[in-house]
């Protein structure tokens, strides 16, 4: 198999595939996960202003009082890296392009040095809350292989599709083609790892909220 | 710098500055620093004469003599002429003027009298199907001609797709079983000038490196002459900024089509293809695909018939996705039946809960 | 024929007067550091050297606007070999924008050289002998 027919089959053979497990793998779980349901909670509601699913969504999504002092690279670099992937991903343009083939949606993309920065910055991002998960006694001994294997799944894809455009170590054909190749190994392992939070970080904060918020609880 | 390629230029009333000018253009074409025309004008000048011409047998097999086209359409008659001068083309089927067993005869001299010294030119991809059958040549399938005549051969340039990689007799499915050069022959120096067809400069360039220096020129992990063939059509485009800066054609009439705007989205291939077109340009420099406003098929690349589609962009699928929608279905069903299962093991739990009493506790 | 022929290129040019629609790149302003530097050593080593901007990735304005930038100095040559060319000092002495055309008049190559004469306009010894054959020639002719 020569770099070209590599190429073509990442894009073709292996995209069919990788989608369609990542399709099937979000569809089961979030069926499952979504019809698990709770007990009907009986006792009568207290309202308490700021005390709901949806303030929960937002309030989760600026760090709690304190915590920025007592863990600044874990929220920095977490909030920095989540923002750069959003950037480079759906706002790279023939990164809209595959979406728009996919989806029939489509949105305008940004300059592609300013793509290649964020990039840059996503992946210094990454590396600094790696470095701090390995330097931190408590969080090296709370992780687990699936949180090695997260991280790798999202840097790689980052990491090759940069250095696709910056010609480095690989002809970019075979570069660009590694890159399609790892981004579709995280579509098929998102589904099935801590990733899968892309799809329910808002809904279980959602339902958190809900429940608190019925106790009166603003969380 | 003098030498007798200059006393012979100078006799077919070509100047020195001429010939100057023709290095520096060719180095520039060649991708090669400025300084390198200056050098290359060196080494050509001061080349020795050769004794006698070189001998250059030309096969044709599966092909379209599109690329005899191309190189015989070839501008600067004078200059890039001489390097046809200074060979001794002694078969090429469409352009000599022998036919039928003369020609054959002419073939066969050629081998003999120049053993393991000639260079060899094929175009056109190799038939293995039905035992070559598919293509003959005076009575012998292409197969048999290429291993008997490759054997005396000192270099073999594989002229064009077809003979560098297969080409588009290999397209999908493939029905005559067409394979290249480098497929078959695996004991010769093989250059491959891939292009449907190639760039006529790229071929006297070799052919020159051949002529002065006695050897094939660097080449790539795929054969190619890396002076040529060392950076994508995209990264030499002068569409680039456009790219860069997010400006797409949509359609080949829009506003961005106009305007000139980057073809990525038409499915422009310059970001994986190798070839010199976006500086060598084509027609003696008048203009290039991408210039006329329609994208690069990537024809200098192995299997470029089958990458998916001309105007499909490179980040685009493909195939059309056949197994997702039965996959969401799958999913769906999937999860579905795990709901389902998840509820009846919580009634089972429910049914089979027993309620605690005071007196339970007190036991 | 002229690139500005074909049409697709020159619809809507004028029309576009905002600096991001003119077609400039903003590769060619670097270009000048580039030429500066070439002159330093130029007058520090007495090295020349030419820049092919055939190689780098510039726009029809960009090549224009380096072309106005750079201006027009005192000494034109023209050389009629295989197509005409043109050697032209610019507005910085030592700095010689060198335009190769083919015989159809299209340009085959381009370069900014940075040199005190241009090798290409220097006579070889050896046409000078040749030259000055016929000169011997010419002068016995009188005779």
């Amino acid at each position: 198999m020569n770099d070209m027919q590599f190429l073509t089959w990442v894009r073709g053979t292996g995209l069919d595939i990788a989608l369609s497990i990542f399709v099937l793998g979000v569809l089961w779980r979030l069926f499952e996960i979504y019809s698990l349901g709770r007990k009907p909670d009986l006792t009568a509601p207290r309202h308490a202003a700021g005390a709901s699913g949806l303030h929960t969504i937002f309030r989760r999504t600026l760090p709690a009082e304190g915590m920025l002092k007592r863990a600044p690279v874990s929220i920095i670099g977490g909030t920095a890296f989540h923002i750069g992937l959003a950037i480079v991903v759906f706002l790279f343009a023939p990164h809209i392009l595959l979406i728009k083939n996919l989806t029939g949606l489509s949105w305008p993309g940004l300059p592609s040095q300013f793509i290649d920065l964020v990039a840059v910055v996503t992946m210094a991002a990454m590396v600094v809350v790696l470095v701090d998960r390995i330097n931190k006694p408590v969080k090296r001994y709370l992780s687990t292989f699936g949180d090695w294997f997260a991280w790798t799944l999202t840097f790689l894809p980052v990491l090759t599709g940069w250095m696709a455009v910056q010609h480095l170590l690989l002809p970019y054909t075979t570069m660009l083609a590694i890159h399609i190749l790892t981004v579709e190994l995280l579509l098929v392992f998102l589904p099935f790892t801590k990733l899968f939070h892309a799809f329910t970080a808002f809904g279980s904060r959602w339902y958190i909220g809900k429940i608190n918020g019925h106790k009166g609880v603003a969380v | 710098m003098h030498g007798p390629l200059i006393d012979t230029l100078a006799r077919q009333g070509v100047t020195r500055r001429t010939f100057m000018k023709y290095c520096a253009t060719l180095a520039s074409m060649m991708a090669l620093p400025p300084a390198a025309g200056r050098a290359m004008a060196e080494a050509m000048a001061s080349a020795p004469a050769a004794t006698r011409r070189p001998s250059v047998i030309w096969l044709p097999f599966q092909e379209c003599t599109g690329c005899t086209e191309s190189i015989t359409r070839s501008h600067s008659p004078t200059l890039e002429g001489l390097i046809f001068d200074a060979i001794s083309l002694d078969y090429q089927e469409t352009l000599m003027a022998a036919a039928g067993h003369q020609a054959e005869e002419a073939l066969h001299a050629a081998m003999k009298a120049n053993e393991g010294k000639y260079l060899l030119i094929v175009d056109g991809s190799i038939p293995l199907g039905l035992d070559g059958a598919y293509s003959c040549i005076a009575g012998k399938s292409n197969l048999d001609t290429l291993k008997e005549v490759a054997k005396g051969a000192a270099a073999i340039v594989a002229m064009g797709s077809c003979a560098a990689y297969g080409g588009i007799p290999k397209a999908n499915p493939n029905p005559t079983g067409a394979v290249s050069v480098s497929d078959i022959i695996k004991d010769k120096p093989i250059i491959n000038i891939p292009g449907c067809p190639p760039i006529p400069v790229v071929m006297t360039g070799v052919l020159a490196h051949f002529l002065t220096f006695g050897s094939l020129p660097e080449m790539d992990s795929k054969g190619r002459p890396k002076a040529f063939y060392g950076e994508t059509i995209h990264d030499r485009c002068y569409r680039r900024p456009f790219y860069d800066q997010g400006k797409f054609a949509k359609t080949f009439d829009d506003e961005g089509a106009r305007n000139g705007w980057c073809l990525f989205e038409l499915g422009c291939k310059g970001p994986v293809t190798y070839n010199a077109c976006a500086t060598v340009k084509w027609n003696g420099g008048t203009s290039w695909p991408v210039e006329s406003g329609h994208g690069c098929l990537g024809c200098s690349e192995p299997d470029f018939w089958d990458a998916g589609g001309f105007y499909k962009a490179l980040s685009m699928p493909a195939d059309p996705l056949k197994m997702a929608s039965t996959a969401a279905i799958a999913g769906a069903a999937a999860g579905v039946a795990i709901s389902f299962a998840n509820r009846g093991k919580k009634s089972a739990a429910k049914s089979a809960h027993e309620t605690t009493t005071l007196a339970d506790l007190e036991k | 024929m002229s690139i500005e022929a074909i049409p697709v290129v020159v619809i809507n040019s004028s029309e576009n007067l905002v600096a991001a629609d003119s077609g400039l790149s903003g590769n060619a302003p670097v270009l000048l550091r580039e030429i500066a530097e070439l002159a330093h050593r130029l007058l520090d080593s007495g090295e020349a050297s030419a820049i092919d901007l055939r190689a780098l990735p510039l726009t029809p304005a960009d090549l224009e606007w380096l072309r106005e930038t750079l201006g027009q100095g005192q000494v034109v040559a023209t050389l009629e070999a295989e197509g005409e060319s043109m050697l032209s000092e610019t507005v910085c002495p030592g700095v010689w924008w060198v335009t190769h055309h083919n015989e159809n008049g299209a340009v085959a190559s381009e370069f900014i050289e940075v040199t005190f004469v241009p090798e290409l306009l220097k006579a070889h010894p050896e046409d000078v002998k040749i030259g000055l054959e016929h000169l011997e020639l010419l002068i016995s002719d009188l005779s």
